[in-house]
């Protein structure tokens, strides 16, 4: 037993004595290494870096441009817009990727919307847009005058007609949200009729050429506050959400209706203070009359909604 | 009697082996992490420590466990007491090379770890797990001279002031987590409205945001104003740090109408010397 506790012990001292070496070796050169993000943009300040792509169809903002490339990184095409002018606006996020929704990579399009101006008021919101894969470049204006942008997002659901909603000019939790949309793939845009409410926007979108959602409130909500129109914007109404009682004040904001089956289908999740089952369940909704009234369904592990 | 003394002899012998081996794999654990992840230590003599107090229940479990000759004690107790020596050594050694800031939140649940390198005045700050482990998060912009002051300004919020090679005064803040998921986003907007406090009134409107401070009125726009995690802003002028805005912890904005915000935030002047931060409450919304 005697000689086991000395071996234990003589082992565990020449180790220690070993990754003491070890340890002062490796803490000279160098001494403070940040994460592999920071490091490659320090890199990137001194020289032009290699740039790398996870998919066949990707961007990257590297070297203070806008690149895509079509070929997972072989060769990468620069799109002609300032790297600033993709965050303008009330926007403090992470720099290093594109605003969620502020862009659209796909075979037959690459579109990226900005905003141009002073930045406070009076930009102009522009959708930049290639259909030859970055070859050819165009520019279409979606509003001439917008104040500081907060929500931005485009799409389009077929080759001629799209969307984009934004909001902007936000004081403390109001703000102006509108929605523009394109019936010539883009070339030109036009506002539809206001939703008129003014509390932020979480997200929105249309499910077909008729029908599009506006979905609110972020801070704290406390219900769901979901809008819809069945003309294309030109009139808006406040979709009747039926919530079970014991789920009242659980689920709280609604996410972008989708198509289902025969139906329009919603997931309700619980906001960004929700515990109920650990706060990531969420609530699916159904709707059988295009988005006016929604039933609830059924609740949703995290990992089955996506 | 004498059975019994050894009886917790053996006990005292194996309680320290047990910790010792613990330490041990602590040690060798972190060294993995170290390696693999880049994990470090919240402090660099959190190394040495472990060392040390390792080697120490090492050769306190053998004095209790072992009736060694006389000859291999003075060996053994001669290797282990030099072990702790280059330890103790290298710990106030390294402190010269890696100067390490950690600070401990008043309810002691986070740390904030800065490590500067003394040669070059190069400053990361530590986003730290458990409490002793810690990632390199952030690089601080300026050069550092090895003068910081830490004031924590909620439970969540550590606002680090610090001199850079050119003597101007910056303000680097640490936030931690962002009270509940959401966080507020843009500090600045969730603020708007006319703040006071004892003698020192804040007023953040669309052209940016206004201290007046005993009788003297500074305005710095949104250009100026520069955002640390979801808590806090910095305010600043001529590249310096001016002062700090946070979020005290009973700040809540309302999403549902034009209900003003309820709770405090802190205002905290950029300077070496001590201060202590000043507390705002809302007076209206009217700018």
């Amino acid at each position: 037993m005697n000689k086991i506790i000395l071996g234990i012990t003589s082992v565990m001292v020449i180790c220690l004595i070993i990754v003491l070496v070890f340890y002062q070796n490796s803490t000279k050169t160098p001494p403070l290494k940040l994460d592999q993000n920071e490091a490659e943009q320090n890199q990137s300040d001194q020289n032009e870096q290699a740039l790398y792509a996870d998919q066949t169809i990707d961007y990257s903002l590297q070297n203070d441009k806008l690149q895509i490339t079509y070929d997972k990184g072989k060769s990468w095409t620069t799109v002609p817009i300032e790297i600033g002018k993709l965050f303008e606006g009330d926007f403090s996020g992470n720099k290093q990727e594109l605003i969620d929704n502020s862009y659209i990579l796909s075979n037959n399009l690459a579109a990226f919307l900005y905003s141009d101006g002073p930045g406070l008021a009076d930009n102009k919101i522009i959708l930049k847009y290639s259909l030859d894969q970055g070859k050819n470049w165009q520019d279409a204006v979606v509003t001439e005058h917008y104040p500081s942008l907060r929500f931005r997002k485009v799409n389009f659901l077929e080759e001629n007609f799209g969307y984009v909603i934004l909001s902007g000019d936000r004081t403390m939790s109001q703000e102006m949200s509108n929605v523009f949309v394109t019936h010539d793939g883009g070339i030109s845009w036009s506002e539809t009729n206001s939703s008129n409410v003014t509390r932020l926007i979480l997200d929105g979108g249309f499910v077909d050429e008729n029908t599009g959602f506006l979905s609110y409130g972020i801070i704290n909500p406390d219900e769901p506050d979901l809008y819809m129109t069945q003309d294309t914007g030109n009139s808006w109404m406040k979709a009747n959400i039926n919530i079970p009682d014991q789920y009242n004040e659980i689920f709280v904001q609604a996410e972008m209706p989708f198509k289902e089956e025969d139906h329009l289908a919603v997931y309700i999740n619980q906001g960004p203070n929700g515990d109920y089952e650990g706060g990531k369940v969420k609530g699916k909704f159904l709707s059988n009359d295009n988005g006016k009234t929604w039933e609830f369904s059924t609740e949703v592990k995290p990992d089955e909604t996506e | 009697m004498k059975q019994n003394k050894d009886k917790n002899r053996k006990i005292y012998g194996w309680i320290f082996f047990f910790i010792s081996i613990c330490f041990f794999c602590l040690q060798m654990g972190y060294l993995f992490m170290h390696n693999r992840f880049q994990v470090e230590y919240s402090d660099n003599r959190i190394f040495y420590v472990v060392n040390i107090f390792c080697v120490l229940c090492i050769g306190l479990g053998i004095y209790f466990l072992l009736a060694l000759a006389k000859k291999t004690k003075l060996i053994g107790t001669g290797i282990l007491v030099l072990f702790m020596i280059v330890n103790v050594g290298l710990l106030f050694y390294s402190n010269h090379q890696i100067k390490n800031i950690v600070s401990l939140s008043p309810d002691y649940k986070h740390v904030l770890s800065i490590k500067e390198n003394t040669n070059t005045g190069d400053a990361v700050f530590f986003r730290t797990y458990f409490g002793i482990l810690a990632l390199p998060k952030e690089r601080l912009p300026y050069a550092t001279t090895e003068e910081f002051k830490v004031e924590w300004l909620a439970n969540d919020v550590a606002a680090v002031t610090y001199k850079a090679s050119d003597h101007s005064i910056h303000q680097y803040i640490g936030t931690f987590g962002d009270r509940g998921g959401g966080g507020y986003y843009y500090v600045g907007p969730s603020i708007y409205g006319h703040w006071k406090g004892n003698d020192t009134e804040v007023i953040s409107n669309k052209e940016g945001i206004s201290v007046l401070s005993n009788g003297k009125k500074e305005t710095f726009d949104w250009d100026h104003i520069v955002q640390f995690g979801t808590l806090a802003v910095v305010l600043t002028a001529n590249d310096q740090a001016v002062w700090t805005i946070s979020l005290n912890e009973n700040f809540e904005v309302h999403s549902a109408a034009a209900v003003p915000p309820t709770g405090e935030i802190s205002l905290y002047k950029a300077t070496m010397e001590k201060t202590e931060p000043i507390i705002l409450n809302f007076k209206s919304s009217n700018l």
